[in-house]
């Protein structure tokens, strides 16, 4: 009458192994979802727009507007074109040969050394939201930068402003998506494949089976769960290694935080989809609720595309109760600042807890519910 | 060993919230025999089993499997039996050998033992397929006695069939009886739940069941003798019109059960005389034969009449 017994986990987990074996539509989905993730958001989704062709109205032809172009040009998002005089710049952005541009105002030079006040009109074409948010995301920087070099020309240069993003200098998209795939994998895959696998011996009876040897609830939960823990956690290390060695996503932090980051998550994962398909008991239902409640948090509540930061003050506090957000946030601190346990003590304190809270809200209903 | 009853039920009851699914129920089962339960969908045959299974925990009442009861919550019972569910058979995308190295594991049997009784069991249900045949790929005839041979891989002495030929076809379900009555024939008990009469007849004693209750126990021969104790007479009206006669007839006195079979009546009385008395009126084309009652017969009076 002793406790758990691993012979026993095993026996389940072997057989687990030879139903993912055998199963078309399991191994695509734990081979496939990695590879379609990282081609999509390596490469197909990059949130940088640059290249921006910015049609120049120059009316003032002067050295400060000269240089106000330049600001533009070396900022390595715009493409500075002077407008072919006779059709003007909004002619341009009407025809798509230009996205931006930018109206200097005659004399505009000389009022700068005059020390008055000058603008510079930006028009932007807003038909496409999200390229105009990027773009409207740039122009601080190059206005403040600007009003650095031009009016602080004729004193000695009294700040250069310099905007420098820590940890991802480039504002590189990709060093920020990529590792976060880890989220979207393990919140899909481990939610998704456990809820479906013993939703599937409930329906088809063979949970029945399992209950009439002396097996233990513990001994099916660990052996149903460990092999989709492992599946899943090669697709964390797919991604990871296509992060590195493909798209050179930097590394700084601790490789063994980032797993224990990973494990935690992992749980909380397989532990949802046990809970799903306990209260689910078909396929079809499981199904429906693992998509639902593994992609939409781990893609749109954690930070992974929208930050948590901006969303409203409800979400804010709603995204505390979902291990994603937490996990999201360890992730990229770990890989991305290196930042230690210390640092991340409040993600992998939060994480930790609904961990264990999942696995047992799991385990009990997983137990009452057999008996 | 041999004194001691295989199955001692005594005033078992479970509650589902306020739905008594087993009600009050107590029966002993004997080493070697074949138990069967019979009734209707929901008459509580399932239920039962499961309890005597260890999968459930009885409300109320006791009961003794193989020597063992609930204390352990189960454990121990679940140990010393086979059950075979009605809705599960084997894993359709593994082997059979795959299926029953799973069964082994589950039961933490030794390889060498596996082993041995895989090739027993083979030899009891005729089995000579590879054990690398995809269970998907098998008849269902013979996926049922492997799935047979699997709940017997620990070699129990208690065996639990829970409608084990239900979606099987007429020649494979004589020959899975065949294979029960050689299984008890070495000593084992099989208790099956059934809902097809001619199965019942196989048993050595049926409990019939109704709406959680035991309502009769007894041999097939016995269960006809109570349920019937005067004769009944099958009655072919050869085309006449059997309205009149029948509506006469279900007033008669000492008349026990009368219910269509097809074209034919069954007509069951108290005695002789009451017989004679009400088939006087019998029209000219029609004829009475004397018969003997099926289990049907005793099923339809016990349970169908029972809730009229």
């Amino acid at each position: 009458m002793n406790g758990f017994n691993l012979h026993r986990a095993y026996s389940i987990a072997r057989k687990e192994v030879m139903h993912i074996l055998r199963d078309p539509f399991t191994l695509a989905l734990a081979l496939g979802l990695p590879v379609m993730l990282v081609t999509f958001f390596g490469y197909a989704i990059d949130y940088e727009v640059k290249g921006i062709t910015l049609a120049v109205s120059d009316q003032d032809g002067g050295p400060a507007a000269r240089r106000l172009k330049e600001m533009f040009s070396s900022s390595g998002y715009f493409l500075p074109v002077e407008a072919v005089p006779g059709s003007g710049p909004v002619a341009m952005l009407d025809s798509g040969r230009a996205s931006a541009a930018l109206f200097i105002e005659p004399e505009f030079s000389k009022k700068i050394m005059g020390g008055g006040a000058v603008q510079a009109q930006f028009v932007l074409d807003g038909s496409d939201n999200a390229k105009g948010a990027a773009v409207v995301g740039y122009l601080p920087g190059i206005q403040r930068a600007a009003q650095a070099r031009l009016a602080g020309q004729a004193l000695r240069e009294p700040f250069s402003f310099e905007t420098r993003f820590l940890y991802n200098p480039e504002l590189n998209s990709r060093w920020f998506t990529v590792p976060g795939l880890a989220a979207i994998i393990i919140g899909l895959l481990a939610i998704l494949l456990t809820a479906l696998t013993v939703a599937r011996e409930w329906e088809n009876g063979s949970m029945e089976l399992l209950l009439s040897t002396p097996v233990r609830p513990l001994e099916i939960m660990v052996g149903k769960l460990a092999p989709y823990g492992a599946l899943v956690l090669a697709g964390v290390f797919f991604v990871y290694l296509v992060a590195r060695l493909v798209f050179g996503v930097p590394f700084a932090g601790s490789h063994l935080l980032y797993l224990a980051a990973c494990l935690l998550f992992i749980t909380a994962a397989l532990s949802q989809g046990l809970f799903i398909s306990v209260v689910t008991r078909q396929q079809q239902v499981a199904m429906q609720l693992g998509m639902i409640t593994g992609l939409l948090p781990s893609m749109l509540l954690s930070g992974f595309i929208f930050p948590v930061e901006s969303m409203p003050k409800f979400f804010q506090y709603f995204t505390m109760i979902l291990p994603p957000r937490w996990f999201m946030a360890a992730a990229r601190g770990i890989t991305l600042k290196g930042a230690d346990l210390g640092e991340l003590a409040v993600p992998f304190l939060a994480l930790g807890l609904l961990s264990a809270g999942m696995l047992a809200l799991a385990l009990i209903k997983f137990k009452t519910d057999l008996e | 060993m041999n004194a001691a009853p295989a199955l001692e039920v005594k005033r078992l009851s479970i509650k589902f919230g306020d739905f008594t699914a087993v009600d009050d129920v107590s029966f002993a089962v004997n080493q070697g025999e074949i138990f069967g339960f019979l009734g209707a969908n929901g008459a509580g045959k399932t239920t039962t089993i499961r309890m005597l299974c260890g999968l459930l925990t009885p409300t109320s009442g006791s009961a003794l499997v193989g020597g063992l009861g609930f204390g352990d919550g189960g454990l121990g019972i679940k140990k010393i039996v086979g059950y075979m569910s009605q809705k599960f058979t084997l894993y359709n995308d593994l082997t059979v050998g795959e299926n029953l190295d799973f069964a082994a594991g589950l039961r933490k049997l030794a390889p060498a033992f596996a082993k041995k009784r895989r090739h027993e069991l083979f030899e009891l249900i005729g089995f000579n397929k590879p054990l690398s045949s995809k269970v998907s790929q098998l008849p269902g005839g013979i996926k049922q006695e492997l799935a047979l041979a699997a709940a017997m891989l620990h070699d129990p002495e208690i065996i639990f069939l829970d409608e084990p030929t239900s979606g099987v076809a007429p020649a494979s379900r004589a020959r899975f009886w065949g294979l029960i009555r050689r299984i008890t024939g070495l000593g084992k008990t099989v208790i099956v739940t059934t809902h097809y009469m001619d199965e019942a007849e196989q048993c050595g004693r049926i409990a019939l069941m109704r709406t959680g209750r035991l309502i009769a126990l007894g041999s097939p021969e016995e269960l006809k003798r109570s349920a019937f104790p005067g004769p009944m007479a099958e009655l072919d009206f050869k085309g006449a019109e059997p309205k009149p006669f029948i509506s006469a007839l279900e007033k008669a006195a000492g008349l026990l059960e009368l219910s269509p079979h097809g074209m034919r009546w069954h007509a069951a009385f108290a005695d002789k005389a009451a017989m004679d008395a009400a088939l006087a009126g019998l029209p000219p084309s029609a004829a009475a034969a004397l018969i003997q009652p099926s289990l049907e017969d005793v099923f339809i009076r016990l349970v169908e009449g029972a809730e009229r």
